[in-house]
């Protein structure tokens, strides 16, 4: 695409969501010269990566991406980070939007040294998200141990009693419950949409039996078992009485490639699993691992290299057959049921936990996100090149991993600054 | 499978396949949902997931050669939960169609009960064979006096009369439509019928056989006549009693209204023995008597006949999800509509002295009867026989389901 060099750089450029694919976009934008409005919902950037013990196939801690990161945002004075903030709409045509963004009062101010004090004192507790509800966390607490802003977060639902005990423990004066929330109309040429994905509910699957039985699990929950800063310090045991792993089996297209839930492949739940062998591996050397598949996909060199060196562990076992049912028997084991295809056999097989590999559902599909892009009947947001302006970049435009989305990430941080640029 | 198998893709089979009702069929990723799903699936080698990697790949002489396409009951647990909506229910039956089609001689009378085009012929047909028939009872009664006498003569004591006598005063549908032409129309009908099941069983049977060898679901070398008929003996109880069809989640629903079509048609079958002896041997002529116990059968019968068909029908347009209908399912719910609503009016409207009415309806029931009784070993209605079959051969060569 040819564009017009002599035109000054002007405008700035919002995006929407500071998961790994949003800050790509802002840091490439940012660090060619333009100003960038960073926009995430959460108390922390991060995204889903955050939660992750590993990245696959390295098998490094995302706290390697995510730090460098961070760091470039401190020393880049162009990008505004915003979070607990989301955009309520969006005004204006390409090169020149005018964008409401709310954000949430978070009872901290910039003082806050992260000492722990206040969480300390708190007794209100509340349902832990970061770790998908698996324990509980004070209403004064630290988004995680790797959260960008350093800064603790006071959810609104914590005591009067509380309220007053914080006051009284910070030493900094960091706290300020007089917060209100706050909206504010920045205005910018273009807008990239990085609003990722949530894992797909599980419970909505007839034959897996999850929030029905205990010993039944997401990929993503055991992704927080398996994390150092997870519930359990990173020690993967069964939920319903801490039994250390034994026999775990995964069931792949948990959702994924399910007319009735998501009808589309999700890209990572494969390698996903792979990985989730690894951390098996790593803490019981003699646990049998049972991976039920439709079918593999681990495209490319390095994944299928990532798949073959597990096909040679001798405590791996694959089985070409979806779980098709469930049943919990004697002391909380999962039974499951499915053909293995390769034989023609049905297999009955009783195992301390079953890991659903659930997919990626857009965030799209399921809050509504102000942005003129056409959505597919997935909720993937479809961009329009043509149309420019706005556009998607990572798991908001098509399910992906992390290479992905950053490589995706980074052409939308081309098209925000072609937007600019031409207009 | 020990032996090698060379794979003979049949895409003519696939076309079929779609065409009676399996057009789903290619979405089938092979996860295995179904079979699992399945309530009556065996452990070893079991369905319907390889039925429908056979079924895609055109593996016609695979599949039309299983007993397995026919213990499944239709029931619609697999397509209820498969995950691409590739409605395997619905594609075995429409495998088992073609297996129909295949065992069922002369090959033109099958295509024709499955091609809609062909309807007006399967009607047009027997109604000038009966209006003719009708016209010569009715018109020229003197002259088959005559005939019959001038052939039979006095034989068994002069018992064979052109006209079978009835109480006179009161309408009788002989007047209209001859006892005799009725059993020179059906009782060949019926031998016809038998005749095309019997050659189709000799080749099926054979086919069963050999396809449970060659994929070790028996070790069973030969049949045995009286080890098989010991087993058809055996799954006859459970038959009648629906257990397989009960075990069904999904349409839990079609079993009641199966069961009462079933019985409905064995008293039916009974009520017909019982007056074909009394015309016959006892020379007691219709219209029998409404006390008559056989007649209390007979209209119990009609009465949950027509209940049965008409909740069938019912289902079948309520449910779109999990068992889809198409016209080799309509042919055959229509014609046991119609068979049985003309049967019941024929009596009513008799007994309620409209003379023409019940000649019009007892015509129409004539060339139901026909079209069911033809067709039979041709249609869906083909598969009381095959199912039975390979359920006693499943018992007989001890494969678990």
């Amino acid at each position: 695409m040819t564009t017009d060099n002599s035109a000054p750089v002007s405008g700035s450029i919002m995006v929407a969501g500071g998961g790994i694919s949003g800050l790509t976009t802002a840091l490439e934008a940012a660090e060619v010269g333009y100003e960038v409005f960073l926009i995430e919902k959460e108390a922390s950037l991060g995204g889903r990566v955050s939660q992750l013990k590993h990245y696959f196939p390295k098998l490094c801690p995302p706290t390697c991406g995510l730090e460098i990161n961070y760091r470039r945002i401190k020393d880049n004075p162009k990008i505004r980070v915003y979070t607990m903030s989301e955009i309520e709409s969006v005004e204006g045509s390409a090169g020149n939007y005018t964008v409401k963004v709310k954000t949430l009062p978070r009872y901290v101010n910039e003082n806050c040294t992260c000492c722990g004090d206040c969480a300390d004192v708190c007794e209100t507790e509340i349902a832990n998200s970061f770790n998908f509800d698996m324990d509980k966390r004070k209403a004064a607490y630290m988004p995680s141990n790797m959260a960008f802003p350093q800064r603790y977060v006071i959810d609104p639902s914590i005591s009067a009693d509380d309220k007053e005990r914080i006051k009284t423990a910070c030493k900094y004066d960091a706290v300020d419950f007089d917060m209100e929330e706050k909206t504010f109309d920045p205005k910018v040429g273009s807008i990239v949409w990085a609003t990722g994905w949530k894992p797909s509910d599980a419970t909505n699957i007839d034959n897996r039996g999850f929030g029905k039985h205990q010993n039944i699990i997401t990929n993503m929950m055991l992704e927080r078992l398996a994390s150092v800063n997870g519930p359990t310090g990173g020690k993967i045991i069964r939920p319903s009485d801490s039994k250390e792993i034994e026999t775990i089996a995964f069931a792949q297209c948990a959702g994924s490639r399910d007319e009735d839930h998501l009808p589309y492949c999700s890209y990572i739940c494969c390698m996903a699993s792979l990985k989730h062998a690894t951390y098996i591996r790593e803490q019981y050397p003699e646990a049998k691992i049972y991976i039920y598949y439709i079918d593999l996909r681990t495209p490319g060199l390095k994944y299928e290299r990532f798949y073959k060196n597990l096909k040679e562990d001798e405590n791996v076992f694959f089985v070409k057959g979806k779980v098709a049912e469930v049943a919990e028997v004697a002391g909380g084991n999962i039974e499951l049921g499915a053909e293995d295809t390769l034989i023609g056999e049905k297999i009955k097989q009783t195992v301390d936990l079953l890991v659903l590999a659930t997919g990626m559902q857009p965030s799209a599909a399921i809050e509504n996100v102000c942005s003129d892009l056409q959505t597919n009947p997935d909720g993937f947001m479809i961009n329009d090149f043509e149309k420019g302006g706005q556009f998607a970049a990572g798991c908001a435009n098509k399910p992906a991993d992390v290479v992905t989305s950053n490589q995706n990430a980074t052409g939308m941080a081309l098209k925000a600054i072609q937007t600019l640029r031409r207009g | 499978m020990a032996e090698k198998y060379l794979a003979q893709p049949d895409l003519n089979f696939i076309k079929e396949v779609r065409e009676l009702g399996g057009e789903s069929l290619n979405k089938c990723f092979q996860c295995a949902t179904c079979t699992i799903a399945c309530p009556i699936s065996p452990e070893d080698s079991p369905f319907p997931r390889k039925e429908m990697i056979a079924a895609s790949w055109g593996l016609k002489d695979k599949l039309i050669t299983s007993g397995d396409i026919w213990l499944c009951h239709e029931c619609g647990d697999c397509s209820d939960l498969c995950p691409r909506d590739a409605k395997p229910g619905d594609v075995l039956s429409a495998i088992r169609s073609v297996a129909i089609t295949e065992y069922a001689r002369p090959k033109f009378l099958a295509k024709a009960v499955n091609n809609p085009k062909a309807l007006p012929f399967l009607i047009g047909i027997p109604a000038i064979w009966f209006a003719i028939l009708a016209i010569i009872t009715m018109t020229a009664g003197d002259t088959m006096t005559k005939i019959f006498h001038g052939v039979f003569g006095d034989i068994l004591g002069g018992r064979f009369h052109w006209a079978h006598a009835h109480e006179p005063g009161v309408i009788a549908h002989a007047d209209f439509f001859s006892t005799w032409f009725v059993d020179l129309t059906f009782v060949p009908t019926a031998i016809f019928a038998t005749l095309v099941f019997a050659l189709g069983l000799k080749d099926f049977i054979r086919n069963i056989h050999e396809n449970a060898m060659l994929e070790g679901k028996t070790n069973k070398k030969k049949i045995e006549i009286a080890g098989f008929l010991k087993a058809l003996g055996k799954v006859i109880i459970p038959v009648l009693k629906h257990d397989k069809f009960n075990e069904c989640e999904a349409d839990k629903d079609r079993s009641t209204p199966h069961m009462m079509v079933l019985f409905s048609f064995i008293g039916l079958f009974i009520v017909t023995s019982i007056f074909f002896i009394a015309l016959y041997v006892l020379n007691s002529h219709a219209p029998y008597s409404q006390i008559n116990p056989v007649k209390w059968l007979a209209n119990i019968s009609a009465v949950a006949l027509i209940i049965g068909v008409s909740l069938m029908i019912r289902n079948r347009l309520a449910k779109k999800d999990t068992q889809l209908t198409f016209y080799k399912d309509w042919y055959i719910l229509g014609l046991i509509f119609i068979l049985a609503v003309s049967g019941l009016l024929a009596e009513l409207v008799r007994l309620a002295g409209f003379k023409t009415g019940a000649y019009f309806c007892y015509y129409i029931h004539l060339i139901a009867i026909l079209n069911l009784f033809l067709f039979l070993p041709f249609s869906k209605m083909a598969h009381f026989v095959y199912r039975l079959v390979s359920m006693a051969y499943a018992e007989y060569s001890g494969r678990k389901y």
